[in-house]
């Protein structure tokens, strides 16, 4: 399968010379027929799964495969409908409407993208009911409008159900109208290839770094919030590739951003030590 | 400690405790052995040799983390290598390379040469490996790295564990139920607490308690709990885990009359943590009309004025939590339309016009209710540290929080607590949620005279209950004030402090957050971790310091409830 993701990645990447280059993705299931029909269907997709694990690698590299233009919005605790939306500016003596970033998609027939959904407020995301089921309708309250989305639009949101936090759920009623996709980091070979590709460093080099996640992601001692991602990995491969030694970039991008606790940190430097060569040795 | 073994050492030691974790899959502490003795594991940590150099060291915690994860250590497994140590050592030879080469995917690269595959391929499980060592088949002696097998050691951990619920098993942290993990936390350390109240022989005594394990009925009930008991509303999604007669009770028993409704009382359940399960409508919880003192209007109001004697108005102002919609903002969602018209009109008026023009949504809006929980038992009339009495001083700091929440704007309520018996738990509403605070609610809070005991469970459940019904808000938080000694009559202080404990994780289960503060009390913390287990709690020598620790106590107390009822509830999913 991944052999085959990568194979179609290449023949894409030929096919299509004069756009630029796909996004490299390489896909773990069929997560990507899942999408396009989604897409093709003119349904909102959940996209679920640890941070780092390439959620939003793999909604580029769908906007390229569809052609479409990617509007990603990042979720906070202040977003607001009219983020969203758009609102009523004061220009000189006029009022003067703006387009936010979803109208904008929806008018254009964009792929809009908001990362992790859950940081947004209850309140703003209910904006997202008519649009995400088979009405595909964008009601914009300030204006009396209802717009209807282009047919090309697709709203895709991510989120990672890890963080619990009961203010941070997403509601029923929204994630009922989504396809779901679930993402877990990819398997050993598989991502050995990614960081090896998007580091820019050897096989070997990148078998270890994987190797050493793959550690990491075993222990569940409480002080990790969070477990190695591939996301972290390619950091550390890419200061590798930058010419620091393996242990240096590991526990610069590897140690360091997981967790704060000197105790577990210190744990961490002893793995890297164990798992990442010395350039000597 | 083995003699000969500098702290150094052994600190350098626990930091492998990380990677053995990692190799075994469970929480795995690495600890240092006797000096020349070969390595081992309990189920809970390797010992190592401290003499050993780094790289032997990695080798021998590998290898036995490998056996534990590969599930080569099994009781039923060593129990057949129990005082049969040529048995082990052969089975350490094959087992042990099976176990590394299984999960050979995540070992360092340096150990992947300890693995001798055509060792490994001999066996597919532990029990092949058993078998073949049985066996008269020729099997070359384990390298010194392997360690050895302590079949007896091993064993005697199972058995703790399998004694306690929260043993090894729960060491593993499993997502689906914390809060059920968190109640389990009343296995750690009962025996441990001194019991200055009850005789030896008697129900709670070292002697009493084994006692009542011998003589205790063995009836148990497979299913679904104990007779009579409410059907429990959701299966919990661990299946595996022990302890699976520990109920979390889920009804409040005496929902039906109101809480605060004088006469009859209310009844709750308490946690009867030697047979581990709840014991139902146990306790009845009656509410007194509050006496107000007379004599003390100076004090009254010396008190009211207390509101922000320690500075709590700052920190509690900030934890200010609801959307508001604010206007004249200078950004914002929408246009302040009576804003943007004096603009245009000072504008044409020919003066500067103000740019905040817009309405925003902020959070602002108080939406926190608080009841405070005054432990008026006996034991707080005690000197305390500082000086006066313990009660004078939580007095105060409860006047203090009651006035600066008040004037924050955020719903407050303040109940004094003390009992005689389970039949007799004695709330007094000093101020309810509805009061006014004004000198009458003051001179109530002077009247209050310390007396009798403490059934801290019953009150706390009370507490909560009160709070959920008549808070109204919803962020709710209960704040006890308390010395920690929980006695009363049946309900000594390893009894008392897993009940209180259960209590607050019940409260926590529901959404409400806990915190509990031990003013000028002279009790040690250890006994305050066992009465407030995992709760948000504080102890201070005087009233004075609360204004330094509570806003981040307030904090971690709101957001430890935050995040429990989303776990409770995708559990019963």
């Amino acid at each position: 399968m991944a052999g085959d993701g990568a194979r179609a990645a290449r023949r894409d990447g030929a096919e299509s010379a004069a756009r630029a280059a796909r996004p490299y993705y390489v896909p773990i299931g069929n997560e990507e027929q899942v999408f396009k029909a989604a897409f093709r269907r003119g349904k909102s997709v959940l996209l679920k799964g640890p941070t780092g694990c390439g959620k939003t690698r793999f909604v580029e590299a769908m906007a390229h495969d569809l052609e479409r233009p990617l509007v990603t919005v990042a979720c906070h605790d202040d977003l607001t409908t009219a983020d969203l939306v758009g609102r009523f500016l004061l220009r000189g003596g006029e009022t003067e409407w703006v387009d936010g970033p979803l109208t904008r998609a929806v008018r254009e027939g964009a792929i809009c993208y908001l990362d992790e959904i859950v940081e947004a407020r209850q309140d703003t995301t209910v904006v997202l009911h008519p649009l995400a089921d088979h009405r595909r309708q964008l009601p914009i309250e300030r204006l009396g409008v209802t717009v209807d989305a282009a047919p090309e639009f697709c709203l895709v949101v991510s989120y990672n159900p890890g963080y619990q936090s009961v203010l941070k759920d997403l509601k029923d009623s929204t994630r009922q109208r989504m396809i779901a996709i679930e993402f877990g980091f990819p398997p050993a070979e598989v991502e050995e290839k990614i960081v090896a590709h998007e580091a820019g460093i050897d096989s070997q080099r990148a078998a270890e770094l994987v190797r050493l996640a793959q550690a990491i992601r075993r222990l569940e001692t409480a002080g990790l919030r969070e477990v190695a991602s591939t996301r972290v990995l390619i950091a550390a491969g890419q200061l590798v590739a930058e010419g620091l030694s393996p242990r240096e970039a590991a526990r610069a991008a590897i140690a360091g951003p997981l967790s704060d606790d000197a105790s577990v940190t210190r744990g961490l430097a002893q793995m890297i030590d164990v798992y990442l060569a010395d350039p000597a040795g | 400690m083995p003699r000969g073994v500098t702290t150094a050492t052994a600190t350098t030691l626990e930091r492998w405790g990380l990677l053995a974790s990692a190799i075994s899959g469970r929480a795995l502490q690495v600890s240092p052995g006797e000096p020349g003795e070969p390595a081992w594991t309990d189920g809970r940590a390797v010992f190592v040799g401290s003499d050993l150099s780094a790289r032997e060291q990695v080798d021998a915690l590998s290898v036995q983390a490998s056996l534990l994860a590969a599930g080569s250590l099994h009781p039923d497994v060593v129990r057949r290598l129990s005082r049969r140590p040529a048995l082990a050592r052969r089975y350490l030879a094959l087992e042990g390379h099976r176990a590394l080469a299984s999960v050979e995917h995540v070992l360092p690269r340096s150990l992947r040469s300890l693995i001798d595959s055509a060792v490994a391929a001999r066996a597919d499980s532990p029990a092949a490996s058993l078998a073949c060592a049985r066996s008269r088949e020729r099997i070359a002696d384990p390298p010194e790295s392997f360690g050895v097998i302590r079949a007896r050691r091993l064993l005697a951990t199972i058995d703790r564990s399998d004694r306690s619920p929260s043993g090894a098993r729960q060491a593993r942290r499993e997502p689906g139920d914390p809060v059920l993990s968190e109640l389990a936390e009343d296995e750690h350390d009962n025996g441990a607490a001194a019991d200055l109240f009850a005789s030896p022989v008697g129900g709670a005594g070292a002697l009493g308690r084994w006692l009542h394990r011998m003589l205790e009925a063995v009836r148990k009930i497979a299913g679904e709990g104990p007779p009579g008991a409410d059907a429990p509303t959701h299966r919990t999604r661990a299946a595996t885990r022990s302890g699976g007669n520990a109920w979390l009770w889920t009804r409040m028993t005496g929902t039906a009359q109101a809480p605060g409704g004088e006469g009859r009382g209310t009844k709750y359940p308490e946690w009867d943590v030697h047979r581990r399960r709840y014991r139902p409508d146990w306790c009845t919880v009656h509410e007194l009309a509050p006496r107000a003192a007379d004599g003390t209007p100076l004090m009254a109001s010396d008190l009211l004025m207390a509101s922000d004697r320690y500075g709590l108005r700052r920190p509690l102002a900030r934890l200010g939590l609801g959307l508001e919609r604010c206007h004249r903002r200078a950004q914002g969602d929408d246009i302040d339309i009576d804003a943007a018209i004096e603009a245009r009109v000072e504008v044409m008026a020919g003066s500067a016009p103000d740019e905040a023009v817009y309405v925003e949504s902020l959070r602002r809006r108080r939406d926190l209710s608080v009841l405070l929980l005054l432990d008026t038992s006996g034991s707080a009339a005690e000197p305390a540290v500082t000086g006066s009495t313990v009660h004078e001083q939580q007095r105060a700091a409860a006047a203090a929080l009651t006035a600066a929440l008040h004037a924050i704007g955020d719903r407050v309520a303040l109940y004094a607590y003390c009992s005689r018996g389970r039949s007799a738990v004695q709330l007094v509403p000093v101020k309810r949620f509805d009061d006014v605070l004004d000198t009458l609610v003051m001179r109530r809070l002077c009247a209050l005279v310390p007396g009798a005991y403490s059934r801290l469970g019953a009150a706390i459940r009370h507490g909560a209950a009160v709070l959920e019904q008549r808070g109204g808000t919803p962020r709710r938080l209960l704040v006890v004030l308390s010395d920690g000694l929980a006695y009363d009559h049946g309900y000594e202080p390893a009894y008392g402090a897993a009940d209180a404990r259960r209590a607050l994780a019940e409260a926590r289960g529901r959404g409400t957050g806990c915190l509990c503060l031990s003013i000028g009390a002279s009790t040690d913390p250890a006994t305050l971790r066992r009465v407030f287990g995992s709760a948000a709690h504080a102890t201070l020598p005087r009233a004075e310091q609360l204004g330094r620790v509570i806003g981040p106590l307030f904090r971690s107390a709101l957001r430890a409830a935050e995040v429990r009822p989303r776990v409770s509830a995708r559990g019963g999913r």
